[in-house]
């Protein structure tokens, strides 16, 4: 999966999960901007895990500030 | 005040307690079994795992005795098992290099240990050694560390802290906050730490020593510090495994991924079941939250008979895990599937029940709790095997602080009774004991009641204080009623809204305004204002789509209809832009300030976030 499906995928599951749209997601965006709390960030990494078969550390989540964060905590999981 | 009298008086001696008899046990079976086997083939273990042996003389119930103690799910999954025994060689060994790094009993250790397995062992190393541990939750909120940091150089400054305890994952975490914070003199990492012998130290604990400060956030205030004394730990220990949950050592088995850092997970799964002798499941609580199904496997695959949970992490369950995901579950083991920490709704619970129905889920388990933080832990709980309990009641009468049941009306669930030596009350504004059905400020008093807020005399005056017959009591801040000694809790004190000499609860205004089409489910804050002298409604909210002034006219018209109650304002405010907690709900009271100030970002339509953004931009 390259970076722009990934931003896809991301902004579907982000709105699902907040039960809202989410739309314009750029990557510079900060996490914070989305208007989706801690709890629901976490339930959307979940989700970006199960789906990709993938696992972030814990350690790694501190640092995601933005959405570019979060994409590239993602991409260095993934193997495929 | 006397020890209480089905647990040990103090941690530590429970603590010793679970090894002596893990130890004795062992030596039991360990000698049974010399017996039974004449000439072994191979030397017996140590810790005698006897699976290859026929169980002629109950050896696998001895060894399941000595082997019994507390299980960590690490977030890949795995295990790690550590017995009662192990658990108390650990802290014992760690007591003596806390002192080594030269702290004294008494002194203040902050821990910021993300690891359950990790926290538990250096937070019980702490108390073995008579050091105050203060624990710190780790940072893991997807926001910038400034806030961060500044909490944590509160609370170590708040505390005196002298150490702070972090792993080597963590500590870049917090190591800008030693050179903010006076009394510390150094971070250390429990690996660090570990590498270290210094045999044992002999502390003298006594009951009314400070166990731990337990920290706790007010929505108004800086997080501030209660100090449990080991004698409180011992009687609320006892008051909710023994009274409340009803334990039963030969059988039962906690399951958690509370927060360890917070009074629920760490009194309620780690001190209670060890004062009581209850093995226990931990899991990590961000599993828990990304995968919400985890908690119902490991309940199933542990037999798990405990459980405990705040209302939203019933409900999270109900949205994320579908039926047929649990349809090869059986968790019909639980026994205990307490709620707690926050406002409890009928719905939820019914909700969850439900769901869970094919997984053999009794909702009997459900016992609704009331505690917080200032009385150690638990004040109410119902009976176990009760379920929820609802009282329906006049919306009306409640604007006037009575409770009349009603067919229809408000459905409040019941939290059930105090334990035995302690005592709650419900009173008015001058502290006379109201009648039963009387809404007014919860207090309670017996031996779970802290002392205190930690060097903060004048907090401390404003919560606990002289009341009815001239005890000092614990003033909750809550507003509840009493019905036959059951407590019902309406909301918080500071939150309602007077209106005209009516009493509105900003919850149920919230509630009825969630459900409008536009407006975005559980996004709405309801506060009072003083408009000209004169208490007034303001609803904000946050819309999901539509024209602002359209929407402003369905939620004044809605609560017109619902309450009976003129709205001075309907402020629409765009989608993630009202303040929120750690755990996600709208901040009230900073909403209030904001709206106040002038700050609240007012929106005219609403069509998701309208700030411009940088390139590459996607349409959905």
């Amino acid at each position: 999966m390259d970076r722009f499906e990934l931003l896809q995928l991301f902004q579907r599951t982000a709105s699902e999960i907040a039960e809202k749209e989410i739309r314009n997601v750029a990557e510079t965006t900060s996490i914070g901007e989305l208007g989706i709390d801690s709890l629901g960030m976490l339930e959307v990494i979940g989700s970006l895990e199960r789906e990709l078969k993938i696992q972030i550390p814990d350690e790694s989540l501190a640092g995601i500030l933005t959405v570019k964060d979060l994409l590239n905590a993602v991409l260095s999981r993934q193997t495929v | 005040m006397s020890d209480p009298k089905h647990v040990a008086p103090t941690l530590p001696a429970a603590i010793r307690q679970l090894a002596a008899l893990a130890e004795s046990t062992r030596r039991a079976s360990h000698a049974r079994r010399e017996g039974l086997q004449s000439a072994p083939a191979k030397p017996v273990r140590e810790t005698g795992h006897g699976s290859e042996v026929t169980d002629v003389a109950g050896l696998t119930g001895l060894n399941e005795v000595a082997e019994r103690g507390f299980v960590f799910v690490r977030p890949d999954g795995t295990e790690r098992s550590c017995s009662f025994a192990e658990l108390a060689y650990q802290a014992e060994r760690r007591a003596a290099n806390l002192h080594a790094c030269g702290l004294k009993k008494g002194d203040r250790l902050a821990i910021v240990v993300p690891d359950p397995d990790e926290f538990v062992l250096s937070f019980l190393g702490a108390v073995m050694g008579g050091i105050v541990p203060v624990p710190i939750f780790p940072q893991l909120s997807f926001k910038n560390v400034d806030s961060y940091h500044e909490t944590v150089t509160h609370i170590a400054n708040a505390s005196g802290s002298k150490m702070l305890l972090t792993t080597e994952a963590t500590r870049p975490y917090v190591q800008p906050v030693l050179a903010r914070v006076e009394s510390m003199t150094r971070i250390a990492t429990v690996d660090e730490l570990n590498l270290q012998d210094n045999g044992i130290v002999d502390v003298v604990i006594e009951p009314e020593d400070t166990a731990f400060l337990q920290f706790t956030s007010g929505s108004t205030s800086k997080p501030k510090g209660v100090v449990v004394t080991h004698r409180n730990l011992a009687w609320n220990s006892e008051s909710f495994m023994i009274h409340g949950l009803e334990k039963d050592s030969s059988f039962d088995k906690g399951v958690s991924w509370l927060p360890l850092f917070h009074d629920m997970g760490l009194i309620g799964f780690v001190i209670g079941p060890l004062f009581t002798n209850i093995p226990v499941v931990f899991l990590p609580t961000a599993s828990f939250v990304r995968n919400p199904r985890i908690w119902l496997d490991k309940i199933h695959q542990h037999r798990g008979t405990i459980t405990y949970a705040p209302n939203f992490a019933y409900s999270l369950v109900t949205k994320r895990v579908k039926e047929k995901d649990v349809a090869d579950l059986d968790l019909s083991c639980l026994r205990r599937a307490g709620c707690g920490a926050e406002p409890i709704q009928w719905k939820t619970l019914h909700e969850f029940a439900d769901r869970l129905k094919t997984a053999k889920f009794d909702p009997r388990a459900f016992l609704p709790s009331y505690g917080m933080a200032e009385s150690t832990l638990a004040i109410s709980f119902v009976p176990a095997f009760s379920g929820v309990r609802a009282d329906v009641v006049e919306k009306s009468g409640l604007e006037v602080g009575q409770a009349v049941p009603a067919l229809e009306g408000l459905r409040l669930v019941n939290c059930g009774r105090t334990f035995p030596e302690h005592e709650i009350a419900v009173v008015d504004e001058n502290g006379n004991r109201l009648a039963d059905r009387k809404v007014g400020q919860v207090l309670a008093r017996g031996p779970s009641i802290a002392s205190g807020y930690y060097q903060e005399p004048e907090l401390t005056a404003e919560a606990f204080k002289a009341g009815p017959d001239g005890h000092t009591w614990l003033y909750t801040g809550d507003l509840g009623y009493l019905v036959d000694g059951d407590i019902f809790i309406c909301g918080r004190l500071k939150d309602m809204i007077i209106v005209r000499g009516r009493n509105f609860y900003p919850s149920d205004i919230e509630w009825v305004v969630s459900d409008l089409p536009g407006i975005r489910r559980g996004n709405v804050v309801a506060f009072s204002a003083d408009v000209a002298g004169e208490e007034q409604l303001v609803i904000t909210a946050e819309g999901l789509s539509g024209e602002a002034e359209a929407l402003k006219a369905a939620v004044a018209v809605r609560v017109v209809a619902e309450f009976a109650l003129a709205v001075h304002e309907v402020v629409i405010v765009p989608q993630g832009t009202l303040p929120r907690t750690s755990s996600g709900k709208p901040q009230r009271r900073k909403t209030r300030q904001m709206y106040l100030e002038g700050t609240l970002v007012r929106a005219r339509s609403v069509q998701g976030p309208e700030d411009p953004v940088e390139e590459p931009v996607l349409s959905a």
